[in-house]
């Protein structure tokens, strides 16, 4: 039996394929739109903070403003400014140093920690383990007065301890390294245990290796949230010598500040560039940590 | 090279015993095998031996010296694991001179002790790689080359060949029967593959719900069994075993009937010298060749039973019938193929059948 094909027939279904071609354009074409509109909404801030800094004063704001830089030796003399004229740098000192010991503190005391939970038994251990887990459901403002009063107690206001060493309890932490370090076979550490190691061996040689991704992780998502802490610095180091980058920023925002917007942006932009390196490097760990974790920090 | 003697050795978690009563003397430069069904204790023994398992009561001697509780690493006994848990982020030379490394032995040393086992092993073209990069086999024989650069007193082996396909396993076995030869060193291996307790030991233990149920030479084993468990365990097919009554009982034979339900046949006539008259029931115990397909059932005296499954070899032929009672019994035709017959009859060597009480214990002829 043979099949007519009549011209309506051939004419609906071409139209009926441009139809579905057209509606999925559309979508492409919306999905695109919004992800345009999202794109501009994170990037122009930046991006302005950028055309402020690298112009004369006043021709970004000007009647006819331009939307991109101007004078490379505007924004460098601004930068210069920052430097010198204010104590920036030291703030960067105590900003890098306050990130980098969280950081080394929270990968050691919580891989430590982990390790233990996830690969061996000892007594009270389910308790412990709860504990933890109440305390990652306890919101950071619940727990900041009282952790406060005792980094006062101690004698560390204004001291790169008190900044530090309460942080280092990373409940999260310890959280994620016991999740991934449970997947470590138990015959891999009882190799170890037969070829000699001992605990601390076994802890260095073994665990801390085959747990790097998450140590990764860990590290990448304390980096975004110490450098970005704005509170504890705040209020446990309220001396001028120890402020940190967003302190500092803060008092060159603050409403009786006698600087001008290109200073303000510069200090603003100069605090960004950590981040903004640092998210460079590590983009694709960024996201695979936050996809893993859960978590944006 | 050094020997271990196990005495009177428990091992049970809590209230729920695990082992019970192993005694064991192993000789220098020994194979061992240790062969059971899964959960019978065999891996739970090994990592006593190894330390990673406490003993709950008894005593382990190696070369004399009592180990229960010297720490895994001082016992110097190295093991071979399923997995192989080989270390992934470092290299095949790392793997293999990661307990060098741990005792901060001079580079010099690592690397003749590792070049040296890697020679042994033909892995040293495969030194530089990660165990990512290497086939099954080789990351076993990495496993193996680990344990032999601590040049341990005992090896022990845990299951180390069933991770890997059937062609490679018989490779790996071939190649450890060659290492033990090599190496001359007393060695453990725990499998619950029978055919790889045949191929590779020179004693193999058969362990059962916790206690050792027979140690001795494979063949003595597959000829001699102590009881059922061991003789149904040990052979391919298993073992058949059919029930059957005492007719008679002479100095040097009984007749036995009513096997397979035939109540109707002549009895059975097995030589077994000084059978104890008061026994009435037994089971006999016959190995699937000593199980032969009559070629003209219509003539042939024997078993009459219906063919359910033939399992065709190409050298043997393996049919699986059932007899009368609903016993099974498989048979095997060496070099002939099956005719395709469902209603046959099965000849049975009676010389070749061994007897076992009700509760499953081997029967002895009195020793002339």
């Amino acid at each position: 039996m043979s099949t007519t094909v009549t011209p309506a027939a051939t004419l609906s279904s071409a139209s009926a394929s441009i139809a579905s071609r057209r509606s999925v354009s559309i979508a492409t074409i919306l999905k695109w739109l919004v992800a345009i509109c999202v794109a501009i909404v994170a990037v122009f801030p930046i991006w302005w903070m950028f055309n402020v800094v690298f112009s004369h004063p006043g021709v970004p704001i000007s009647i006819n403003p331009r939307l991109y830089p101007t004078s490379l030796s505007a924004g460098l003399n601004n930068i210069l400014t920052i430097f010198t004229e204010t104590d920036y740098l030291r703030a960067y000192y105590v900003s890098v140093m306050y990130t980098l010991l969280t950081i080394i503190g929270i990968l050691l005391f919580s891989s430590m920690a982990a390790f233990e939970f996830a690969q061996f038994q000892f007594p009270g251990k389910n308790l412990l383990f709860g504990i933890v887990m109440i305390s990652l459901m306890v919101p950071k403002a619940v727990t900041i007065i009282p952790t406060y009063l005792l980094t006062v107690q101690l004698g560390w206001l204004n001291t790169m301890q008190g900044l530090v060493v309460p942080g280092l309890a990373s409940a999260f932490g310890l959280f994620m390294l016991i999740q991934f370090m449970k997947s470590i076979p138990a015959e891999m550490i009882e190799a170890a245990r037969l070829d000699g190691a001992n605990h601390f061996q076994i802890y260095w040689h073994v665990a801390i290796p085959l747990s790097k991704n998450a140590l990764i992780t860990l590290a990448i998502l304390t980096f975004m949230s110490t450098w970005g802490n704005y509170i504890w610095p705040l209020i446990v180091a309220p001396s001028p010598t120890m402020y940190t980058v967003g302190q500092v920023v803060g008092l060159f925002n603050a409403p009786y500040s006698h600087t001008t917007v290109d200073i303000v942006m510069t200090a603003n932009l100069l605090a960004a560039v950590p981040p903004l390196i640092f998210f460079l490097i590590f983009q694709r760990q960024i996201v695979e940590g936050i996809a893993h974790s859960g978590t944006k920090g | 090279m050094s020997s271990l003697q196990i005495s009177n050795a428990a091992k049970a978690y809590g209230a729920v015993p695990i082992l019970d009563n192993i005694n064991l003397d192993i000789a220098s430069g020994e194979f061992v095998v240790f062969v059971g069904p899964s959960g019978c204790g065999k891996s739970t023994l090994l990592r006593m031996i190894s330390g990673l398992e406490d003993i709950t009561a008894g005593e382990m001697r190696l070369d004399d010296r009592v180990i229960n509780h010297v720490d895994p690493a001082k016992r110097g006994i190295a093991m071979v694991f399923q997995s192989y848990a080989l270390y992934p982020h470092l290299t095949v030379f790392e793997n293999m001179a990661f307990s060098l490394t741990m005792a901060r032995a001079p580079m010099a040393e690592r690397k003749e002790k590792v070049e040296r086992a890697a020679e042994i092993l033909r892995l040293t073209h495969l030194l530089d790689r990660r165990p990512a990069q290497l086939s099954g086999g080789q990351k076993q024989r990495v496993a193996i080359g680990r344990a032999i650069v601590r040049q341990p007193k005992v090896f022990l082996f845990d299951e180390p060949l069933s991770n890997l396909d059937a062609e490679l396993r018989v490779q790996m076995r071939a190649e450890l029967i060659q290492l033990h030869q090599r190496l001359r060193a007393t060695m453990i291996y725990v499998t619950h593959d029978q055919v790889e307790a045949m191929t590779l030991a020179d004693k193999i233990v058969v362990l059962n719900g916790g206690r050792i149920q027979q140690v001795g030479r494979p063949l003595d084993l597959y000829d001699d069994p102590d009881n059922k468990f061991v003789a149904g365990f040990i052979g391919t097919p298993t073992m058949n075993f059919l029930s059957a009554r005492v007719k008679d009982v002479a100095a040097d034979h009984i007749v036995v009937s009513g096997l397979g339900g035939d109540t109707a046949a002549a009895g059975l006539v097995i030589p077994f010298a000084g059978f104890d008259p008061s026994i009435r029931e037994i089971q006999l115990g016959i190995r699937p060749e000593h199980a032969t397909i009559a070629i003209d059932p219509a003539s042939a005296e024997g078993l009459a039973a219906k063919v359910t499954l033939v399992e065709e070899l190409g050298d043997l032929t393996s049919v699986h019938t059932v007899l009368a009672n609903g016993e099974r019994l498989v048979a095997q035709n060496h070099g002939r193929r099956h005719s395709g017959a469902i209603e046959t009859v099965v000849r049975i060597a009676a010389d070749k059948a061994l007897v076992f009480d009700m509760a499953g214990q081997r029967l002895r002829p009195a020793k002339a």
